[in-house]
Parts: structure tokens; sequence; C-alpha cells
């Protein structure tokens, strides 16, 4: 399987890829005993299906590039993963891979709970493939990066969770692999500590090592990859420059869900209440160019109309809206009242419009509730409890990402006394 | 970045002579083979003072019931009946043991093959290893039990390593076969158990050879384990060498097990990380 001389591989490229297919073979049913497989076998009753995790994959990764790996869950990532990490063995295709690959494993893998510290830690490094000595040279440095130095003679059952994934996250990225697969797994540890893995991980690149990174975390595909590549049903579907590969399938993304939300949305008699006399017969989402959506983005404009009928005359009705977070939290109400506008005597068909000119919403998932009153608020006509919903994304002009919304505040720096140092003194 | 991989290229669609590469990968990673068994020897032996003992007690405690059963219930006339147990049990447990060891070591490390390449067998040899050391650190309290009953030590105990290794070689291929059929299905273990009770019943350890009638001998001489218990017992018990027909078909029998379990775990190894 390895090769001392690469003659089938040009010396620049770390992973090559060809036509790659990998088959899953799953019993129909499963057997999970060999009793019982071997009654089924006798009785010529093993059926199976057939399951393509990758179809005809190609890929070439040179040495040094950083590539993310995006995709909805099953769409065959791991599976890749293991195909280059020589876990699995294609069914068809050829793979080729220079050097060392090491995964980052998650909590605890090949940890002995009775073994100390020290002791896991030459354990991990030979499951890596490093010898006895090599280890021996990276211990101390392992030892201070993982800040376990007063428990490295203790038992590894005494540790708590994040000290265990501080150790595998040491040894994991000390034994410098040509070859790093991440997957899903930088979120270790204290913010602190998470600030030293992106350090390392950051070395690592200028170190010239190829790093391939599966994440659901499109920012940090984005702000750590040049290339992705983005899986749907086991095909490659796009590839790229990171940023724009991150760009189509959010696209695709907030288009999935926007179907989903639409489907979801209208409103359901558990969500639905009131005496009826005016009714809210159709609502509608729409963006500043008037097109119905249920995407918007930070900063954007938002404009809900509520359709209505009036059985009998009515006088000053009050329509009103409401915005809650998924979770439940009730972020505002208005309604026509509170704005000072009194409507005239209702009867038959007609449109309320309000218009939100400047969504201040952060990146999450809300829903909107609409109801119609009588003058003074006692009687209640209709009412849809968040039967709307609508989702924020995140965009380039408001970079805020702490809370609910942004105050669109102002920030200023007066200076009193003392040298400035702008670093151009020093 | 390690230099001696560099120039290491891995190539999946290169065709492969699976034993002879699945040798040269054990001698690649021999530091971790040798972490594996100083684990199990660590977590053993190093936690509690008594852990040599435990692994002596089981053997011990079977020997003294049954000389005591036997002797005194059954008036059985066989001199140094103790040796003769002991010398059987000790080797039998080293077989039975290391490989059921074999299975959960690789059930241990499914998680991890399901991660990073490592080579599979490594997980059956290194319990194999473990079993090796204990059953050579066993000799000592079969050494001293020898001693108070008296029995001769005679200079056909130095050829001892032999039936020990063949066994090594036998108790390989077996602990590779079963450890494969053990990633497929989970009743395996249990079966296995079943098994390993039925064929040491069926082996003369608890009671002579010379117990079996004659015309039944032809079905002990089908069960392997007789020609390695025997192999091993014999200079310890008789004090003699055994003869070259037996350490001839000890050796083939041997060879042929390993080969099987090996052939067959490579075979399905590649399947592993579908399963584990």
């Amino acid at each position: 399987m390895f090769e001392r001389t690469a003659r089938a591989m040009d010396d620049a490229i770390a992973i090559q890829l060809e036509n790659i297919t990998v088959r899953y073979r799953v019993p129909h049913e499963r057997y999970a005993t060999l009793k019982e497989h071997t009654i089924r076998w006798l009785q010529r009753r093993v059926q199976y299906d057939d399951f393509l995790a990758l179809h005809d994959v190609s890929l070439t990764v040179r040495r040094g590039e950083v590539v993310g790996i995006i995709g909805r869950n099953g769409a065959g990532k791991s599976t890749l993963l293991k195909v280059i990490g020589r876990v699995l063995r294609p069914t068809r295709g050829r793979v080729l891979v220079r050097g060392r690959v090491a995964p980052l494993l998650e909590f605890g893998a090949g940890f002995h709970p009775e073994l100390t510290g020290r002791e896991n830690v030459f354990l991990n490094g030979a499951i890596m493939g490093l010898s006895r000595a090599e280890m021996q040279a990276k211990f101390e440095r392992i030892v201070d990066f993982a800040e376990l130095r007063e428990f490295i003679d203790a038992p590894l059952r005494t540790y708590s969770s994040g000290m265990i994934a501080r150790l595998g996250f040491a040894v994991a990225t000390d034994v410098e692999p040509d070859v790093l697969i991440v997957d899903e797994v930088l979120s270790v540890g204290d913010a602190a500590f998470q600030q030293k893995s992106a350090e390392r991980m950051q070395s690592f690149r200028a170190n010239g090592a190829t790093i391939l990174l599966v994440s659901h975390n499109l920012a940090l595909v984005e702000a750590m990859c040049d290339r992705a590549i983005w899986l749907d049903q086991g095909r490659i579907v796009a590839e790229g420059s990171a940023s724009s590969v991150v760009r189509r399938y959010r696209g695709d993304d907030e288009r999935a869900e926007a179907k989903r939300l639409a489907e979801s949305a209208g409103p359901s008699l558990t969500q639905r209440w009131g005496t009826g006399r005016i009714e809210i017969v159709a609502v509608r989402l729409k963006n500043g160019n008037g097109e119905a959506t249920t995407i918007f983005e930070t900063g954007d404009t938002l404009v809900l109309e509520m359709d209505y009928i009036a059985h009998e005359p009515i006088p000053a009705p009050i329509f009103g809206m409401a915005i809650h977070r998924h979770d439940g939290v009730h972020i505002t109400g208005p309604n026509t009242a509170f704005a000072g506008l009194t409507l005239p005597t209702l009867e038959g068909r007609g449109t309320v419009t309000y218009t939100v000119p400047y969504l201040p919403l952060l990146e999450g998932l809300y829903h909107i509730s609409v109801a119609a009153t009588n003058s003074n608020d006692t009687e209640m006509f209709d009412y849809h409890d968040r039967c709307y919903p609508f989702r924020v994304v995140r965009n380039s002009r408001v970079l805020e990402r702490y809370g609910m919304i942004t105050l669109r505040g102002e920030w200023e720096f007066t200076h009193r006394s003392g040298d400035l140092n702008n670093g151009e003194s020093s | 970045m390690i230099h001696a991989s560099r120039e290491l290229v891995y190539d999946s669609a290169r065709p492969r002579l699976a034993l002879w590469e699945d040798a040269l990968e054990l001698w690649r990673y021999r530091d971790l083979l040798w972490s594996l068994v100083q684990r199990d020897l660590t977590v053993r032996y190093k936690r509690s003072v008594l852990g040599f003992l435990w692994t002596m007690l089981n053997p011990l405690l079977t020997m003294l019931v049954l000389s005591v059963v036997f002797s005194l219930f059954f008036r059985f006339e066989f001199e140094h009946f103790a040796v003769y147990l002991l010398a059987g049990l000790l080797l039998w447990n080293f077989f039975a043991q290391s490989t059921t060891q074999a299975i959960h070591n690789l059930l241990w490390a499914g998680s991890l093959v399901n991660k990073i390449y490592l080579p599979k067998p490594i997980f059956v040899v290194s319990a194999l290893l473990v079993g090796l050391v204990n059953l050579t650190l066993a000799l000592g309290p079969l050494a001293l039990i020898m001693l108070i009953s008296q029995h001769r030590f005679s200079p056909a105990l130095l050829f001892l390593p032999i039936p020990m290794a063949l066994t090594f070689l036998f108790a390989l291929g077996v602990g590779l076969f079963v450890t494969t059929l053990a990633i497929f299905f989970v009743d395996v273990v249990d079966i296995y158990q079943l098994v390993l009770m039925l064929i040491f019943y069926a082996t003369p350890i608890i009671y002579p050879v010379t117990l079996i009638p004659e015309r039944y001998l032809w079905l002990v001489q089908l069960n392997p384990l007789y020609y390695f218990i025997q192999m091993f017992r014999q200079p310890i018990y008789d004090g003699t060498l055994p003869g070259a027909g037996l350490v001839l078909r000890a050796a083939l029998i041997a060879l042929v097990a390993l080969l099987i379990g090996w052939w067959f775990f490579t075979k399905k190894a590649d399947e592993f990380a579908y399963r584990v």
C-alpha cells in the first residue's frame, strides 16, 4: 500500500481522488447475531440494499491547501474523510495520499481511563503512528499546551471531560501530520483555549500542512479555508473558492428553508382564536422590493400585509402584530392604536400594511403573530398566534452578532492624556 | 513535519500481498504494539498489588479444588496430580483468555479504526503477547507447586519455549478468526465462551489421557488443543521431551490455523469500518 518512491504523484499534490465510488451494502433487515444470520442464510433469505455514499467523486488537493467540505447530514462528508484517511477502501476508484494522515479524534477516543495522562499521551502518539522517541521529544510541549502539568501523572479517570479534550487536542495537533483531518471538533475548551487552538491551526497552515475541514459552521469554513467543496447525496455539486461555494450553499439552504417555512405558514386551529366578526384571511411578508419572502437580512425592509373581511360594520377596530423569537421570547408588539391611527368603521374587505424600514433583528428564526381587536381591546376578533415564521441571516453590512437586535448606536472615542502608542513609535 | 513519512504514498489501487504486508505494517507500528501491551500489563498489575495474584488465583484454586475432589472422592490414584493439573490449566488459560481478550481489544478499538488507519491485527497480536507474558510469569508459581510436591525438575523443561511459541501461533490464528466473526455478529462472544467450555472438557486437562478408552482416542486426537497441551505438559510432568511426531503435528496445525485466521481476517478487514 505504501511506496517508497512517489512516482505516481506530482510532488505538489497531497491528495488525489480519482472517480471514487463507495457503496455500502446494508442488510435488508439487520441480522445482528450469527445464529439469526445462519438461519437466514440457510433459508437463502439474506438480502442487501445498496447505498451509494459517494458517487464518482474526483478531487485534487495540493500540498498546504486548506479545504472545507460542506453539505447536509448524510451527504457523504464523513465517508469522504474516511476514504482519504485510509479507513475505508473505496468500492471503485483510486485514492492517492502523500504522507501521514491524522484526524483530530473526538474526546477521549484512544484514551484509557486507568492509565495516567502521561501514559495516555504516549499511547495516543503511537496510535497516530509516532515512535516513542518522537513522542518523548514532543512530550513537554504537549503537556504545556494542554495546561495539565500538575495532573499528568494522575489516572485519566480523575480528569474532567474538558481536561481530556484539551489533552486530546494537544496530542493530535502536535503530531504534525502531513494531512490533518478536522471533523467538527474545534469547539473544545474555554475561550482562551479556543484562541490557542485557532492559533495552532494557523501555524499548521503556515508550516505547509494540508488541512481538510468538515463543518456546519459556514463562517468558520469561510474564514479558515482557501477552497471548499459542497457535497450533496454523494456527489460534488460545487467546488471553488470557499466564499463562493459557501454563498451558493447558503443560497440553496435558504431556498430550501424558505420553501419549508412557506409550507408551515398559516394558522392551524390551535394557534387561532377569536369571535370572527373580523377575520384575517391572508398574511404576506415582503421585502423592500415588494417580493414575497421569508428570508431577510438585518437592516432589510420588512413589509407585513394582512387581508381582512369585516362581516358586519365594526367601529374603529385595532390591528396589531407581534414578533417572537423561536424560543418564545416576545420581542415586539406594535398595533394601529399605539401608532395613534384610528381606523374608521370597517365593513367588507381590505388590507392593513405594517412596514419596518430597517429590520434591527440579528440572525435567527422568528415568528409573527397577527391580531384584530375592538377599539378598547376587550374583544378579540381574530388572532393567529406565531403562525408566520421568517428567518434573519447574517450579511456583510451588519457585523454585530451578540444578542437579538442591533441598536444602530454609534461609538466615539476621546483621548485625555498620556502618549498614544500606535505601534509606530516602538 | 515528519521526515520519514514524507515519501510514503498510500495508493488504494495497488494490489496487496496481504500476509507479508500485514507483517510489515506490524513492524512499522511496533511502538503502538508495545504501547498496547504495556497498557494492558499496567492496567492489570500496577493498579492493584494483588494483580498478579488475581491472575494466578483462578488456576490455583481450580487446581486445588479438583485435586481434592479427584483424590478424595473418586479415590483417584494419580501421582502429583496438582502439577499435572496446573500445567494443563496454565496453557489452557493462555489460549482461552488471550483469544477472548483479542475480541474485546478490537471492539474497544472500534471507534478508533473508524477514524484513523491502524493495522488491525495489532489488537489481536497485543492481546496474545499480554497472554504470553502472563503465562511466563505463571511459570513461577508452577515451579513453587513442583517444589512443594517434590516433583522432579527435568532438563526437558528447557524445551518449554517451543510449545509456548507454537501455541502462540495457533492462538493467533484462532484469535484472528473469532475476532473477525465477532465484528460482524454480537453473539459471537457468548457462543465462543460456550465452545471454549466444551473444548475444555473434551481436552485431557483435568483428567489423564489414560482415562479415555482406546476406541475413543481418535476423538481426542481430532481436537487440536490436545497436541499443544500434551507438548507443554510432557516436559513438566513426565520430565521427558515430546516426540518429534507430536511437535511436527502441532507445528503443522499452528501453521494452518494461522494461515486460515489471517486470510479470513484480511479478507474481511476492509469491511470493519462499515460495521464497528
